[in-house]
């Protein structure tokens, strides 16, 4: 059962959705002035720093060929069906490197379903402007309309409900492989995205504009975080290596120390040995401004993991870093000095997903082992472990925003919201995939404020209602997401990405998503109350999200026209950009 | 938050042993700041750094002096740090980007200068042999006021032989320490001559003065409630006295009484304290004590020893606990390391593995009427889900002990370019594969090694020995 295999990394790449889709440039006018990223996918240019084009990590034929003999997936990964929790951990030795880089390690094998849909996918793909008639031909209603909604909730004091009405914006091109994952700012104003190219990106989150290509690591990057002042980003690699850089100059952060240091004219002897070590060592890997790692103090890359680093989070003051590695282990890292602080003998299989609480005082951390473990991050001791009866791998893990719950995303195509104090689970989200891949997800917030309530609303009331909701990618490359409490979809936006969608992340009315076809697209909430005729919200030919909310509704014709709203946009990209710079 | 998990309440309150070892070239005093997450640490080069207690690991370095460093005072918010050197200034720094945002040079050597609790832009000096100040810095030209040392004579002796001899007593009466009250209306002055003043803050003058000691005042330290107050003198004895409301609308400074609460002190082996500090809540008292490695932890409630802690074979000088841990910090005289007294809890095992229970003795298992039933699963999943009807608020903030909610407060930038971390710095690279264990006094200025050995007990023992220093 596929459920229990750890998670088959984000990174599995799908030929078609890359080379074989041919874009016309009309849809890439909508990213306005990114010279590179907005022509043809095919003849990149990602970046001036790029090491030799020859570079392995680009290789296109690896992508052609994913997956040419599943068999040897189950081969390799599914030796021990029955005990498949205590997998040999020789597991990644056996992996080849290009394997790895392409973090296509997945154990399980595509499952039927998906694999149908990406058939579909890439048909389709073959003509221009595809994914209209695709969609609108996948008419099956979605599992999860099953809840009513709550009409007296969402009708309080006779206002619109505040649902999440995400809208897409802006397609971000310039990765040449899979994305594993993407995160917005903590301020809000830029966009980071980690790609199996080995590369990160840094993407300026209102104008869309690429601003930084992030190249020294050795292989893919398959975490990132933001630093909560924004300034520093952190990325994790198949390298095994965890690089800091700053945001600004694009270069590493530990570097710019590096380079501080010697002009002050600090130690002589030892300074001296450091410098002849990072020049021969840029030497050798060929990038410049390379910092090393400089002895104790590890300038540079912060080395000490023994595996691929999977996972990354900061802590809210932004000194400490927790990173989840394929070694089975958690490791928190001292930000200033790029030390290793403690390490957590935390799992028994690959840490799939680390977090921090919002006052720092703890630390997550789920593997595919199917434990979630909560550590105080003082005394590295672990406080509570949180397990579910039916033990599925757990992909990915974060706190509430209120660090009172823990949501954590597993391979049974479930979200599940554990109150980590009592040990139970709260709730349960389906409706969308999740049995392969480790894709990610969060919570979401709209405030009366983010729906343009502004006009309609005395001052004290302004921010008064706030709607929290989680969202998550979806194998099929769909958004999901949904009210945190009735458990019920409130919006789903179909075939975001082609392929797999591995990730979400959400920021007030900023939504930004990445998959495996390499393309980020950046999504923004539109009040409802934007439309005129929705003033009066009773039926009408509009119909999109708020339908459902009306007098009982057919949930499924709702999804429908949801649906179809989005693929109407879907069709012309370029003119909704320009609508809304104006 | 992680206080939701844990069950430390059943630790003890005061520290326990050694947790950890610092070292930044040779610390003379440390002091935390009042959120506890940073502890700031003078060096005797004149260096001051802040740690990141989280981390354990240098969060900032201030260079500006280039005296041993004797005092240090936070700011409420914590972003203003008040460091003090026997080489006749104090800087104030803004840690936001680490300059100094004033300097102000006195005309001789400060023993201590704290800043007022609730306006950083004020504070008060007690100096080596002059008379203390009151320096206001709101503006850019800052304002002195020297407050005296002695109260005011009532004018009625008429012997001018007497007055001049009393004039001349008055001359070398000096003030040792100084604190605010915690409103910051008033200041409390220990004097040579082991009198405690109380100053109001705004008319400085003495409003209350008594001897309380026979030997120089060297320490006075107050609760974070402002109610307790901790007095070091060199007689050999800790005193605590309770301070009454000195911000009262009807107080009369003639009816101020300030009674004696507890009498530390070891008469068997006649020690003498190198520095104290209140805990936390006050409940218990910690002092180093001099030529000696011991810290000696009283309880207030009932003034018994409840502790002594062992740590290096090294004389402790100032010492500081942590405004709301049991957690001790000291610098070791010798080697100039803060050395960190803490209690470690055990891990709880059944935390690792849920279905596990700790159980003292042995529990006879009663089964469950359902228990082996068995139930398909797709019914057993569709129970699950239809429990789960619960109101679960994802938002608001339960925030038990309120620290670390205060948004919008400071927060230290995070510095990539603190060099070496000094916490291992103990060691120089001397060649290819060779390490050389540094001696304390290679970061000191050239003519501060000499003194290394005395500088120690010096800078502790406050007044001992301060009038020959110099």
């Amino acid at each position: 059962m596929p459920a229990s295999e750890p998670p088959s990394k984000r990174r599995r790449v799908h030929d078609q959705s890359l080379n074989s889709t041919p874009r016309d440039s009309s849809s890439e006018e909508a990213v306005p002035g990114s010279p590179p990223e907005t022509t043809r996918l095919t003849d990149q240019n990602i970046s001036i720093r790029r090491g030799p084009p020859s570079s392995p990590l680009l290789s296109e034929n690896k992508h052609q060929s994913p997956n040419p003999n599943p068999g040897d997936h189950r081969r390799r990964y599914r030796s021990s069906e029955s005990t498949s929790r205590s997998r040999s951990r020789s597991q990644s030795s056996a992996r080849s490197r290009s394997r790895s880089i392409l973090r296509s390690r997945s154990r399980s094998a595509p499952y039927s379903h998906s694999r149908s849909r990406s058939g579909s996918r890439s048909r389709s793909a073959s003509h221009p402007r595809s994914r209209s008639p695709d969609l609108s031909s996948s008419t099956t209603p979605h599992p999860t309309s099953h809840a009513e909604p709550d009409h007296h909730h969402h009708h309080r004091r006779g206002k619109l409900p505040l649902l999440p009405n995400y809208r897409s914006h802006l397609l971000l091109q310039g990765h040449t492989a899979a994305i594993s994952q993407v995160r917005i700012s903590p301020d809000g104003r830029w966009i980071a995205s980690a790609s199996a190219d080995g590369t990160a990106k840094i993407w300026d989150a209102s104008t869309g504009v690429h601003l930084e290509t992030l190249v020294g690591h050795m292989a893919g990057v398959s975490c990132l975080a933001w630093a909560p002042d924004s300034d520093t980003l952190a990325t994790g690699s198949d390298d095994k290596a965890i690089r800091l850089w700053d945001r600004v100059t694009g270069s590493p952060a530990h570097d710019v120390a590096h380079r501080d240091n010697s002009s002050e004219g600090m130690g002589s002897v030892v300074m001296k040995g450091v410098a002849m070590r990072a020049a021969a060592r840029r030497a050798r890997i060929g990038v410049p401004g390379e910092g090393v790692r400089g002895g104790r103090t590890g300038r540079g890359p912060l080395l000490g993991h023994h595996n691929y680093v999977y996972s990354l989070a900061f802590s809210p003051k932004g000194n400490i870093l927790v990173s989840g590695s394929y070694d089975e282990a958690v490791f928190l890292w001292d930000v200033r000095a790029g030390r290793l602080m403690r390490s957590l003998p935390a799992h028994s299989d690959p840490v799939s997903g680390v977090g921090f609480c919002r006052d720092g005082t703890l630390v997550v951390s789920c593997s595919t082992d199917g434990l979630i473990r909560v550590w105080d991050t003082s005394t590295g001791q672990c406080l509570r472990t949180l397990v579910h009866e039916d033990n599925p791998a757990v992909a990915n893990v974060c706190f509430s925003p209120n660090g009172r719950f823990v949501l954590a995303f597993s391979l049974d195509s479930s979200i599940r919201l554990w109150d980590y104090v009592s040990g139970s689970v709260k709730k349960t989200y389906q409706g969308h995939t999740n049995k392969g891949f480790s894709i990610g997800g969060c919570f979401g917030l709209l405030t009366d404020e983010d729906d343009g309530m502004r006009e309609e609303l005395p001052d004290e009331e302004i921010g008064s209602r706030q709607r929290p909701f989680i969202a998550s990618a979806s194998e099929e490359g769909d958004i999901v997401m949904w009210d945190v409490k009735s458990k019920e979809v409130i919006q789903r936006i179909k075939g975001v990405h082609q392929g797999v969608c591995f990730c979400v992340d959400i920021h007030g009315t900023t939504m930004v998503s990445a998959g495996q076809d390499g393309l980020i697209k950046l999504f923004k909430h539109r009040p409802r109350n934007d439309h005129p005729k929705r003033e009066d919200s009773e039926a009408n030919a509009m119909g999109d999200t708020d339908a459902r909310l009306g007098d009982a509704p057919d949930p499924t014709t709702a999804d429908e026209e949801l649906q179809r709203q989005v693929e109407a946009e879907a069709e012309s990209p370029g003119q909704r950009v320009k609508e809304e710079q104006v | 938050m992680n206080l939701l998990l844990s069950d430390d309440y059943l630790l003890q309150d005061y520290p326990e042993n050694i947790t950890n070892t610092i070292r930044s070239g040779h610390s003379t005093c440390v002091r935390f700041n009042r959120r506890g997450d940073f502890l700031a640490s003078g060096r005797v080069d004149g260096t001051v750094v802040i740690w990141d207690l989280e981390t354990m690991g240098v969060a900032r370095k201030l260079r500006g002096h280039s005296k041993n460093i004797t005092s240090l005072s936070w700011s409420r918010c914590g972003r203003y740090l008040l460091s003090a050197c026997q080489g006749w200034k104090a800087i104030l720094w803004d840690l936001q980007d680490g300059k100094r945002l004033r300097e102000v040079r006195f005309r001789a050597p400060v023993y201590g200068a704290e800043l007022h609790p609730w306006n950083h832009l004020e504070f008060a000096a007690a100096l080596f042999e002059d008379q203390p100040m009151l320096i206001d810095i709101a503006d850019p030209a800052d304002v002195r006021y020297i407050l005296p040392s002695v109260q005011k004579r009532p004018n009625t002796e008429t012997d001018a032989n007497l007055r001049e001899k009393q004039a001349k007593e008055d001359a070398k009466h000096m003030t040792t320490a100084i604190v605010y009250t915690a409103t910051g209306d008033h200041l409390l002055a220990g004097t040579t001559k082991g009198r405690l003043n109380i100053l109001d803050a705004r008319t400085r003058e003495i409003i209350y003065s008594e001897k309380i000691a026979s030997g120089i005042i060297t320490t006075l330290r107050l609760t974070e409630s402002g109610k307790e107050l901790l007095v070091n003198a060199q007689d050999r004895i800790i005193r605590t006295f309770i301070v009454p409301n000195l911000s009262a609308v009807d107080l009369d400074p003639d009816t101020i009484q300030i009674p004696l609460e507890h009498k530390f002190q070891d008469v068997v082996n006649r020690l003498s304290w190198n520095h104290v500090a209140f805990s936390s809540t006050g409940e218990y008292v910690a002092a180093s004590t001099y030529n000696n490695h011991e810290l000696y932890i009283w309880e207030r409630g009932h003034g018994s020893l409840v502790r002594m802690l062992e740590g290096p074979k090294e004389e402790q000088g100032v010492i500081e606990w942590h405004p709301h841990r049991a957690l001790l910090a000291a610098c070791g005289l010798e080697t100039g390391r803060i050395n960190i007294w803490s209690v470690t809890s055990p891990q709880r095992w059944s935390a690792l593995a849920p279905d596990f229970v700790e159980v003292e003795e042995n529990v006879e298992y009663i089964e469950k009427e359902d228990e082996f039933d068995i139930h398909p699963h797709e019914e057993i999943q569709k129970r699950r889900l239809d429990q789960e009807d619960e109101d679960v608020d994802v938002l608001t903030v339960a925030d038990g002990g309120g620290l670390g909610s205060d948004v919008g407060a400071f927060r230290m930038p995070i510095l990539f370019n603190l060099g070496e971390s000094d916490s291992e710095e103990e060691f120089v690279n001397v060649g290819l594969g060779t390490l050389r264990r540094k001696s304390p006094g290679d970061q000191d200025e050239g003519d501060m090694t000499g003194e290394e050995k005395g500088l120690g007990k010096k800078t502790s023992g406050a007044g001992r020995g301060r009038g020959r220093r110099k």
